[in-house]
């Protein structure tokens, strides 16, 4: 088949709208809905789904990329600071790129990497030691390569940049040594600093009040997912992890803003408009990095412009993008922590929840219900696609010594004796909050989702199979063991008139099409 | 020139490690005790009684050396072959030696003292227990169930109580029990080799292997109890249990 034909296969209406066959932002748009308009896929011709090719990157494993997919080829941004582009037809690599990382790097998960951000003929990525890279999109060859932040105090990078009013935005990683985050916006043409956002503010700066003393120094925030962006509001929203140290809140009382919170910043200059901050001085890791996805729903009768998330915490929200109001909130796992969340957006917290000497049990654990794994929202069903954890922590909490570029947790977790923690994968009505199917996993998954048009929902387990949904019932239509652990996003695209599924599984990257 | 000044450090560092800075020293205890818990408690436990994979630390004596400086060496460079790393990169030499100053802390307020005679266990051992039936000790007996070469530096002797009279208080990662019903209505049950969302792979008691598609099977389930026979603590005497937990701590891995 040609290009062309695929014209006869999608609605003329879809192929009008530039990029339904490609995927060319970590998100698939820029309001993270990871929607692909594809339908040659649908729930009835899913059972013919069979494996095109793989490409086996050599590497044994850690891939937790999103692939993003133009002009007859597949862009691969791959742990340990590896890049390739492929080609689409045939999985060939056409080129890979390198850096070895520094020797000594202070990491909490390994030398991951999500994904490219595109601009016109440039790539650009983070590498793992804390910078951000431009690549020529022919030759991977470095076009400029910036610092945000020193290795050697736990600074690292891992997420995908994200374009926005033709800048470059990243965040960083590292708030588990006791660092400060932020999220910067670049020039691509150059990789100079546009404006930086500080997630912990400075002194006399608004919010620092939130601080005791001087932990807002050490209060870590970091921004290791990437943010969506509101073309009509100029606004990007970005999510923001934890307080440092973790689990010892006697340092650092108050509020702690902005950790656990979601920031709109105006994308001209880096400047807050609003925040929303879920999770008041945490003590148990929950960032708020879950993706913050744009829908405009309807609320009670009421049009509105709103933020999605499923929150660490362990409850889904759903906020007014335009003022970070609380619309819904509600658990889509067990919590018991917070009664509810109440009319102030503040939450009920239920007493003697904080991490102990002896360790004190608290619902979700520290991983949280829902961790960074990719969402995604149909606008065909209208339900919003994502994993949970089901699980429990005994939290600890310990005195600990502040070391520059150390470990800095103080202290840490254990799973309760006896208990066995769980995963799911879940369907929520973002207009309530109500949970309308969810599929039983034997362990959580890191794998993301991806909602087509074709009625299907894909995601993946972290024992290789990859799983296609039945988008409104949750029934499984198709599976297919990968052979490696997945813990990334599945995509589509389409090429020659088929629509394709990629995913990255164990080290390799494979592609499937209908038989 | 290089070479000898390199070779006057490496000395210097060898003569630092020989010696323990902080012998008798509470605070220093106290400091370990909070490294401790930062740093080896995920592994060897909150009171380093041993956790799921560290061994227990309580007991006064380490599979790689009692003195001070055998246990700063293991925690300064690891060891090898074991999930034990080295802890130099995070923990400078001071702290090295506040962990060792809490860990031999530790060793008078260990777990009971071993009461029996560990000759007379390991006869019941490999006789009226019949445990080798499903357990292996070095090159001796059946690995459908944990492996036990190690147990004795692996757990406390309050684990391997349990561990004996009920044995599903805690299954060792992996031993669960898999359940299938086939479609023509078959029970089959046996040691989890395998569980997926999708799969099941399990070894019966017989040691016959058996693999399941959950699209294929009536159920298939995955139950957190343990094969292993919950009567020992009935049928073995006090006298006779302290006996066989005599042997089991005295596992060590020697052949």
């Amino acid at each position: 088949m040609t290009r062309l034909s695929l014209a006869l296969l999608l609605p003329a209406a879809l192929l009008a709208q530039s990029g339904a066959g490609e995927w060319k932002t970590y998100g698939q748009n820029s309001l993270g809905w990871r929607y692909s308009e594809l339908n040659q896929i649908d729930t009835t011709s899913v059972a013919r789904l069979a494996p095109r090719w793989i490409f086996q990157s050599g590497m044994t494993g850690g891939f937790e990329t999103t692939p993003l997919v133009f002009n007859g080829q597949m862009f691969i941004a791959g742990p340990s600071n590896n890049s390739w582009a492929l080609d689409l037809l045939t999985g060939k690599p056409l080129w890979h790129v390198k850096k070895t990382p520094p020797g000594r790097l202070n990491l909490c998960c390994g030398e991951v990497n999500r994904g490219f951000a595109m601009l016109g003929d440039r790539l650009f990525r983070v590498n793992i030691e804390g910078t951000l890279v431009a690549l020529d999109i022919r030759t991977g060859a470095t076009l400029w390569e910036t610092k945000l932040a020193d290795h050697k105090k736990g600074y690292s990078a891992t997420a995908a940049p994200l374009i926005a009013n033709n800048l470059v935005i990243t965040g960083i990683a590292g708030a588990e040594f006791g660092t400060r985050g932020f999220v910067d916006a670049y020039n691509p043409e150059t990789g100079k600093l546009v404006w930086r956002f500080n997630t912990v503010p400075g002194e006399g700066e608004p919010g620092s009040e939130t601080w005791s003393g001087e932990s807002w120094k050490l209060g870590g925030g970091s921004t290791w997912i990437t943010g969506t962006y509101d073309p009509a509001l100029n606004l990007i929203y970005w999510g923001i992890g934890n307080p440092g140290p973790d689990m010892d809140g006697d340092v650092r009382r108050g509020d702690n803003l902005y950790s656990c919170s979601v920031v709109a910043l105006d994308a001209g200059t880096g400047k807050l408009k609003w925040y929303y901050q879920f999770t008041p001085h945490d003590v148990h890791d929950w960032d708020a990095i879950s993706d913050p996805v744009l829908v405009d729903l309807t609320i009670a009768g009421r049009a509105v412009k709103a933020l999605i998330q499923a929150n660490r915490n362990g409850f889904f929200y759903a906020l007014d993008r335009t003022t970070g109001k609380v619309l819904v909130a509600k658990t889509y796992t067990k919590v018991t922590w917070a009664k509810g969340i109440g009319p102030d957006g503040r939450p009920i917290l239920i007493p003697g929840q904080d991490p102990t000497e002896e360790g004190n049990l608290v619902c979700p654990g520290l991983g949280g219900g829902h961790n960074w794994s990719a969402t995604a929202y149909s606008p065909q069903t209208g339900l919003y696609y994502f994993n949970s954890s089901e699980d429990c922590h005994l939290f600890f909490k310990t005195k600990q010594g502040f070391t520059e570029g150390q470990w800095y947790q103080a202290s840490n977790v254990e799973g309760p004796r006896g208990a066995h923690g769980t995963g799911r994968i879940l369907a929520v009505d973002p207009t309530t909050g109500e949970t309308k199917w969810h599929f039983d996993m034997v362990s959580s998954t890191s794998a993301g989702a991806l909602a087509t048009a074709g009625g299907l929902v894909f995601s993946a387990d972290g024992q290789g199979y990859l799983i296609a949904f039945d988008a409104r019932t949750g029934k499984v239509l198709w599976k297919f063991q990968t052979g490696g652990g997945i813990a990334a996003p599945p995509v589509s695209y389409a090429l020659d008139g088929k629509q394709y599924i990629a995913i990255a599984a164990g080290g390799s990257i494979m592609t499937f099409a209908l038989q | 020139m290089q070479f000898k000044f390199l070779s006057v450090l490496a000395l210097s560092v060898a003569c630092f490690a020989q010696k323990n800075p902080f012998t008798g020293d509470a605070s220093a205890v106290e400091a370990g005790r909070l490294l401790f818990r930062i740093s080896c408690a995920g592994c060897h436990g909150l009171h380093a009684m041993g956790g799921r994979g560290g061994p227990d630390l309580t007991r006064g004596t380490y599979s790689t050396g009692d003195a001070d400086r055998d246990l700063y060496s293991k925690i300064s460079n690891g060891v090898p072959g074991t999930e034990m790393p080295s802890f130099r990169e995070p923990l400078d030499d001071s702290n090295i030696w506040r962990l060792v100053t809490y860990v031999r802390s530790l060793s008078h307020a260990g777990g009971a003292a071993i009461k029996g005679d560990r000759v007379a266990g390991e006869k019941l051992f490999w006789g009226k227990g019949s445990c080798g039936q499903c357990h292996r000790v070095g090159m001796r007996g059946t690995a459908i169930g944990p492996d036990l070469t190690r147990a004795g530096k692996q757990r406390s002797l309050a684990y391997l109580r349990e561990s004996v009279v009920s044995p599903d208080a805690d299954l060792t990662p992996g031993y669960a029990t898999i359940a299938v019903v086939t479609r023509d209505g078959a029970k089959i049950s046996g040691v989890e080799k395998g569980f997926d969302n999708f799969s099941a792979r399990l070894m019966d008691l017989s040691g016959r292997y058996y693999s399941f598609l959950k699209d294929n099977v009536t159920s298939m389930e995955r139950e957190y109890r343990s094969l292993m026979p919950s009567n020992y603590g009935r049928m073995f005497s006090p006298r006779e249990l302290d006996d066989l937990l005599a042997y089991l701590a005295s596992l060590g891995g020697e052949q």
